[in-house]
């Protein structure tokens, strides 16, 4: 009897211990199950070494893209793309498969985060495990992260080659080429920017009736401190020129003639100028002291706090989502709008810059070859599919003919805008960037940390200027102790 | 014929069937919790960023404790000033918060005022313990937002206080007082029950002998309540003061505008120096750990000398012979 009993309890220990180990049994299946599929990742990642360094001319480039070519699998199930603008993925997606009924069902993005902030970490532990991902969604601020042979391919290994982004706009190829010149990343989509601005506080305060006059008054820095000033002391303090700071920054950055960090230095080039240029703004009205991103951002048009935003192309498309949307009241998806619905314009500004965009990717773990290849051409190289997505999404393709095109006919009408043509405008802007030699990969880092402490010394949280620098340095200092920092 | 078999089997143990059940504990207990603690260990004498596999020795611990070039000074800077925001944050919401809730418990538990709805009273305030820190921060960043749009700055510049918004969330004063506000309010509730059961277990008939001998209620308090409370004094004083070292999402969460650079500097405590360097494009682990490491040995050494303080030597000598006799020193011999 005794024998029994005893022979119970270690059954049921057993049992017991018997459901911790198919537990492990059940993951030991699914990682054998894609070890398969990791070596055909190994020997992908091992063609990838050829990279060159030294600095090249063109047909030495395009030899170095062709030889960087790694072998891809075409057996995958489905085209899956990493992403954190799944709305927008949607409709690219829709639009691909409507127009290549063999491929319905068989694309998918995968949502990685909200922000690109949040997917530029998230991609990386979602890469190292053994989920499927095709293609990479990335953003200017933090691209070079990704465009190494550990997460990402050569285009060329697609059979796209460089030559098929001639009419692409050419900063955009110049982020999408990685450190040793290898093209790794292709755009659907331009962002070039403008001024957008309420008509009727600009004819108020600065008697402009159209575009063209307004640009007139802030083509240039100089220009647009003294319209700031115009409107400041006609509105009395009431109306600022612009929203926000950071959005303030986003324009002047495209001042910049070197890269934030140049021979393992932190180059500081015309910071100290914006900060200047931020506190006596802010003391003076022409900026208020709103933040993006948060409610009070879409009030300030609302009640004329800020006469005009600095805004680029996703930020002004004629849908109910967009930012100009929600500046201008838009409730219940349309369905009822604030007094200023389509009461904005937009011009080109002080200077032409880009904000935002983002960027398309082969991921190492592509297993799609075919797919992947028709579905980057279709929207980063056939010039008549753009065209068709510029048109049905609003979205500014990176086409200069098919953005052209567009303009011509003449057929855009931007409903937020008051009937106006966006893109007429900021085609103009978009040939106008340079971004040569500008990225690296400690910018979206850099920029962070420099927005805050401009904010900190023009709201007066630091007190002097030499304190905003030296809390901007010391930040990157313990963000990046591996700089040089002598 | 028992009794001829040998001496060995004539009890079986069960005992180490016991060890066999508790076993998943330990296995996930020695994965999830033991391993990363050794880890963090290990981690702390290692490099940051691109140099993470480089083993540095006591490098981290250099820099952070003591400084010397830019980015070692920036660091210790930046952990010298994490480490005061913790000890203000903590102090300024540790105390009005005990005070506040020994006031509720004695209040709630005197016999001779007797409270109506006492349970009411207890789950309101337990309340906002219930609510996430997330949706708290959210709330209390709209009623104190920086600019116009802000419901107080509002308020105020309707009713003509103030003719500029208040930057209450960038303002260093005025957004600690507010954290310390939401900590207070978040956890005098906790600490309330706490004390209530604490002085529900002292003996009822040592009130009955002070009121018939005649003693004040302030006699009573300090003479009777509060030095029998001590134990469950203690430990909420070490439990707090743990969680206040720790404390992370209220003062991570309060700031205005996006990403990790926004979270405002007075607010930045160790836990969110540690969160904001291994949270970086490539990440410091080093400095994380080693941070880490310094405010484990803090917390040590701190809750150590909090109940040395607290316990005279009588006290622990009385704690180590009367443990199975006394409910209290069993308490006390507990920590």
């Amino acid at each position: 009897m005794k024998n029994l009993k005893k022979k119970l309890a270690l059954l049921a220990a057993l049992a017991c211990a018997g459901t911790m180990l198919a537990g492990c049994g059940g993951g030991d299946d699914t990682t054998g199950g894609d070890t398969a599929e990791g070596g055909d990742n190994a020997a992908v990642d091992n063609g990838g070494d050829s990279a060159e360094t030294t600095t090249m001319n063109e047909e030495e480039q395009a030899a170095a893209n062709e030889a960087a070519a790694v072998e891809l699998a075409d057996d995958g199930d489905k085209l899956t793309i990493l992403c954190w603008t799944g709305d927008d993925l949607n409709g690219m997606i829709d639009m691909f498969c409507s127009e290549n009924p063999d491929y319905a069902g068989k694309v998918e993005w995968v949502q990685q985060g909200t922000a690109g902030g949040e997917a530029r970490e998230q991609y990386k532990q979602y890469l190292s495990g053994d989920g499927d991902a095709d293609l990479l969604v990335l953003e200017a601020d933090w691209i070079l992260e990704y465009l190494t042979d550990e997460y990402t391919v050569p285009l060329s290994s697609l059979g796209i080659d460089k030559s098929a982004y001639n009419d692409a706009y050419p900063y955009t190829v110049a982020i999408g080429t990685d450190e040793q010149g290898i093209l790794r990343g292709a755009t659907w989509q331009a962002a070039p920017g403008g001024f957008v601005y309420r008509t009727d506080l600009a004819e108020q305060y600065l008697g402009v009736k159209t575009p063209e006059e307004m640009q007139d008054k802030i083509g240039d820095w100089s220009k647009f401190e003294e319209a700031a000033k115009t409107v400041a002391e006609a509105s009395e303090g009431k109306t600022a020129m612009t929203a926000t700071l950071g959005g303030l920054w986003q324009v002047y950055q495209a001042n910049r003639t070197q890269p934030w960090v140049k021979d393992n230095k932190l180059v500081l080039d015309n910071a100290e100028g914006f900060i200047d240029l931020a506190k006596s703004y802010y003391d003076n009205k022409y900026v208020t002291d709103g933040t993006q991103w948060n409610d009070g951002w879409y009030a300030l048009g609302q009640d004329g706090s800020a006469l005009g935003y600095f805004l680029s192309t996703w930020g002004v498309k004629d849908t109910t989502a967009s930012v100009l949307a929600n500046v201008e009241g838009c409730k219940d998806n349309g369905a009822s709008w604030a007094d200023n619905h389509g009461l904005y314009n937009i011009c080109i500004g002080p200077q032409n810059y880009f904000w935002g965009g983002s960027w398309l990717a082969v991921s190492t773990k592509c297993d799609n070859k075919t797919i992947a290849t028709d579905f980057v051409n279709f929207f980063t190289t056939n010039k008549d599919t753009m065209q068709k997505y510029a048109e049905t999404s609003g979205d500014f393709v990176n086409n200069k003919a098919a953005m052209d095109a567009i303009v011509a006919a003449g057929t855009n009408s931007n409903s937020l805008l008051g009937g106006q043509d966006q893109f007429a405008v900021l085609a103009e802007a978009a040939n106008g960037i340079n971004m040569d030699g500008l990225i690296t990969k400690y910018d979206s880092a850099v920029k962070s940390s420099f927005n805050t402490a401009v904010t900190d010394y023009a709201t007066g949280v630091t007190a002097s200027k030499d304190d905003a620098l030296n809390a901007f340095q010391d930040d990157i200092a313990s963000k990046y102790p591996e700089l040089n920092w002598d | 014929m028992q009794s001829l078999k040998p001496q060995g089997r004539k009890s079986i143990s069960y005992a180490k069937y016991g060890y066999f059940f508790i076993l998943p504990f330990f296995i996930v207990y020695v994965f999830f919790m033991i391993y990363p603690l050794i880890n963090t260990f290990r981690l702390s004498l290692y490099g940051n960023g691109g140099s993470a596999d480089t083993m540095v020795g006591f490098q981290n611990f250099k820099w952070i404790l003591f400084g010397g070039s830019r980015p070692a000074k920036a660091i210790h800077e930046e952990f010298i000033r994490s480490l005061g925001n913790t000890v203000i944050l903590w102090v300024g919401n540790f105390v009005p918060q005990i005070i506040l809730s020994l006031l509720l418990a004695v209040w709630f538990t005197d016999s001779k005022v007797k409270i109506k709805g006492t349970g009411a009273f207890k789950v309101i305030m337990y309340m906002p313990n219930i609510i996430t820190a997330t949706s708290v921060c959210g709330l209390f960043l709209i009623l104190f937002g920086n600019t116009k749009y802000g419901a107080v700055n509002a308020m105020l510049l309707d009713m003509g206080t103030i003719t500029e918004p208040v930057r209450f969330v960038d303002n260093v004063t005025s957004s600690r007082i507010i954290v310390m506000f939401i900590q207070t309010w978040m956890w005098f509730g906790n600490t309330m029950i706490l004390l209530m059961s604490g002085i529900m277990g002292i003996d009822l008939s040592l009130f009955e002998a002070a009121s018939i001998d005649g003693a004040s209620s302030g006699q009573v308090f300090f003479k009777i309540t509060l030095p029998l409370l001590k134990p469950i004094f203690l430990y909420v004083l070490i439990t707090s003061m743990i969680g206040g070292l720790q404390m992370y999402d209220v003062p991570y969460l309060f700031h205005e505008g996006a990403g990790q650079d926004a979270i405002r500097k007075q607010l930045e405590t160790v836990a969110v120096f540690v969160y904001k360097h291994f949270h970086l494009t490539s990440p410091n682990y080093g400095y994380s750990a080693a941070a880490s490491v310094i405010l484990f040995f803090i917390t040590g050494i701190l809750g150590l000398l909090v109940y040395r303080f607290n316990t005279s030597s009588d006290d622990r000598a009385a704690a180590k012979s009367n443990r199975k006799k006394s409910k209290n020193s069993k308490l006390l011999g507990g920590f």
